[in-house]
């Protein structure tokens, strides 16, 4: 196993979760232990708090949210350095910010795009790329066709499967797509819907993400799709006032090392100390929840030797205001060289600032972990220029890397390579023991979203609930 | 929604009248059986029955990625290859019949 191995330790019975030992309660779970205070982790121990369970919250980092995350960008404006969209079919999301006193604001996007697919940049109205239509379309009819045969709630049993879960989608655009500018464009697509290397994920992976966001045309959309809205003042306020509500159960700075189940409850091992209960909800990103040591070992591992971090960077470009509205640009932008392979206007609704964030995703994303910082910072503002050369130099810019940040290991979501969802799936949600599992990617319904997340959150009580 | 043609990188219109999107008696008459497949192709990638002879395809919630699919079904079912601006100066089935018409 990947986890540290720990001495044998008594649990400590002055340290359990809810002050009473949890055999005292056997029958019905009273206590519960969630590691990760990200959506999925919060939205669980708010329902498993509404409903009389003592619940303990252990965050490795010291905020809690996750992949969300708010970066100020002026005098009370923030904007969202990790997940940041949603849509109208995102409902448990939407009833969890309206329930939180949250609002949601349209994204802007009026005017024309910049696209550098060539050697010139060249700008055109709407989102379409100057590329060949036909090309683009038979590509879509192709992924729409995989996107349709998939079984969404279960993609291990989609006809078919061994097959799909064999080939990466890398393999099926070299066996498939003729026309370069399909070629093009194929991993462009991938990298902005799903920060996936195209050589990382297997084809059934792709036709499964694609079918869990709402199918291509919604999860590609920004006006009525899957980018519709953001979270005015930050997604990251969702987890923060969840956690506001939850106090002190909500503990900071404590990576959780193991978890030790026995016949009367689980002992969660952080750096700080053990923590016993009667159940306890791992809301961690596969490749995290790997790194933590169980006993009993998992007879079947939560990530696979092929399953690879999310590779999302995002840039946030700060401006005196959206100095792009002028020149008619809506600030989108689509580009085949790295690293932004795509910019979008996320300006505070509020204003007083513009805010472009660039999209440094898959095969971009690693080559750009790979460089310094100052090369980092270096390559944006260059890239930036050559985009959009009638804006001033931004005067911010800020870096967020996901697939360096330790406690996520990726964004947006981990990505399942050939053979991982014929060994993972059939075990994503199945409980180990007293040991529940929750957070976006093992949700089949928008998984790798915040909706997933969300969703992941009710499920894992409800299972809790059942147990009596 | 007008587009900038002047880039290089730009597909070269593919109908012989680019300057004449407005169908006119010159143009060939569209047969029925292409604005029935049309209309059959609209409902596949929209999704939705609600599609008529004269529907507009971005009324219908239609949008550029799903527009480049019926320029696929065009393609493949019909022999001829439109582009992106024919599709947005004909968005209907009965227009992109006229288009098919007049591009062979």
């Amino acid at each position: 196993m990947t986890g540290p191995d720990h001495s044998t330790a008594p649990p400590d019975p002055c340290a359990t979760a809810s002050g009473t030992p949890a055999a005292a309660r056997a029958g019905r779970v009273s206590t519960a232990v969630v590691v990760g205070a990200g959506l999925a982790g919060l939205t669980a121990a708010t329902g498993l708090a509404a409903r009389g369970i003592d619940v303990t919250v252990l965050e490795a980092r010291t905020r809690v949210g996750g992949r969300t995350h708010g970066l100020l960008v002026a005098p009370g404006r923030q904007v969202d350095a990790g997940a940041a969209y949603l849509g109208e079919r995102h409902t448990e999301l939407l009833s969890l910010v309206e329930e939180l006193g949250l609002d949601t604001t349209p994204t802007a996007m009026h005017g024309a795009s910049r696209f550098v697919l060539g050697p010139e940049g060249t700008t055109r109205d709407g989102r379409f790329p100057p590329l060949n239509a036909v090309a683009l379309g038979d590509l879509f009819e192709l992924l729409d066709e995989l996107t349709a045969a998939v079984r969404p709630d279960a993609p291990w049993l989609t006809p078919d499967a061994a097959r799909l879960d064999t080939l990466t989608a890398a393999d099926w655009a070299e066996q498939t797509l003729t026309h370069p500018d399909a070629r093009l464009f194929f991993p462009l697509f991938l990298g902005e819907m799903m920060a996936a290397d195209p050589a990382d994920i297997s084809v059934l992976h792709m036709a499964f993400y694609l079918r869990s966001g709402g199918g291509l045309r919604y999860l590609n959309a920004f006006e009525g799709g899957a980018q519709q809205d953001r979270i005015a003042g930050g997604a990251h306020q969702v987890c923060e006032r969840l956690a506001g509500r939850l106090g002190a159960r909500v503990r900071l700075g404590e990576a959780v090392r193991a978890v030790h189940q026995d016949d009367d409850g689980v002992t969660v091992h952080s750096t700080a100390g053990a923590y016993r209960a009667d159940v306890a909800v791992m809301a961690l990103p596969p490749l995290l929840a790997d790194t933590v040591e169980y006993r009993p070992w998992l007879p079947v591992r939560r990530a696979g030797d092929r399953t690879a971090r999310g590779c999302a960077v995002k840039a946030t470009l700060v401006y005196p205001e959206p100095l792009w509205r002028e020149h008619g640009l809506s600030g989108w932008s689509v580009n085949a060289e790295g690293p932004l392979l795509s910019t979008v206007d996320d300006s505070p609704a509020e204003g007083g600032v513009g805010v472009l964030t660039g999209f440094v995703t898959g095969r971009e994303a690693r080559r750009f972990g790979a460089l310094d910082p100052g090369r980092r910072r270096a390559a944006v503002v260059e890239q930036a220029a050559r985009v959009f050369p009638m804006l001033p130099p931004p005067t911010g810019l800020h870096i967020t890397d996901w697939v360096n940040e330790q406690y996520s290991q990726g964004c947006y979501a981990a990505l399942r390579g050939p053979g991982d969802w014929l060994r993972h799936g059939p075990t994503l949600t199945a409980p180990h023991r007293r040991v529940h599992w929750a957070g976006t990617e093992t949700s089949t319904e928008y998984f790798g979203l915040m909706e997933g997340a969300v969703r992941s959150g009710h499920r894992v009580v409800a299972e809790i609930l059942a147990r009596g | 929604m007008s587009v900038d043609t002047t880039s290089a990188a730009h597909p070269v219109p593919s109908g012989p009248d680019p300057s004449g999107p407005i169908p006119s008696a010159a143009h060939p008459v569209p047969s029925g059986a292409a604005t029935d497949s049309l209309v059959a192709v609209f409902r596949r990638v929209l999704e939705t029955p609600e599609v008529a002879a004269d529907s507009d395809f971005f009324r219908l919630g239609g949008d550029s990625l799903i527009a480049t699919r019926v320029l696929s079904a065009i393609a493949r079912d019909h022999g001829v290859e439109l582009s992106f601006d024919d599709f947005l100066l004909a968005p209907t089935p009965r227009a992109l019949a006229e288009k098919i018409a007049a591009g062979r």
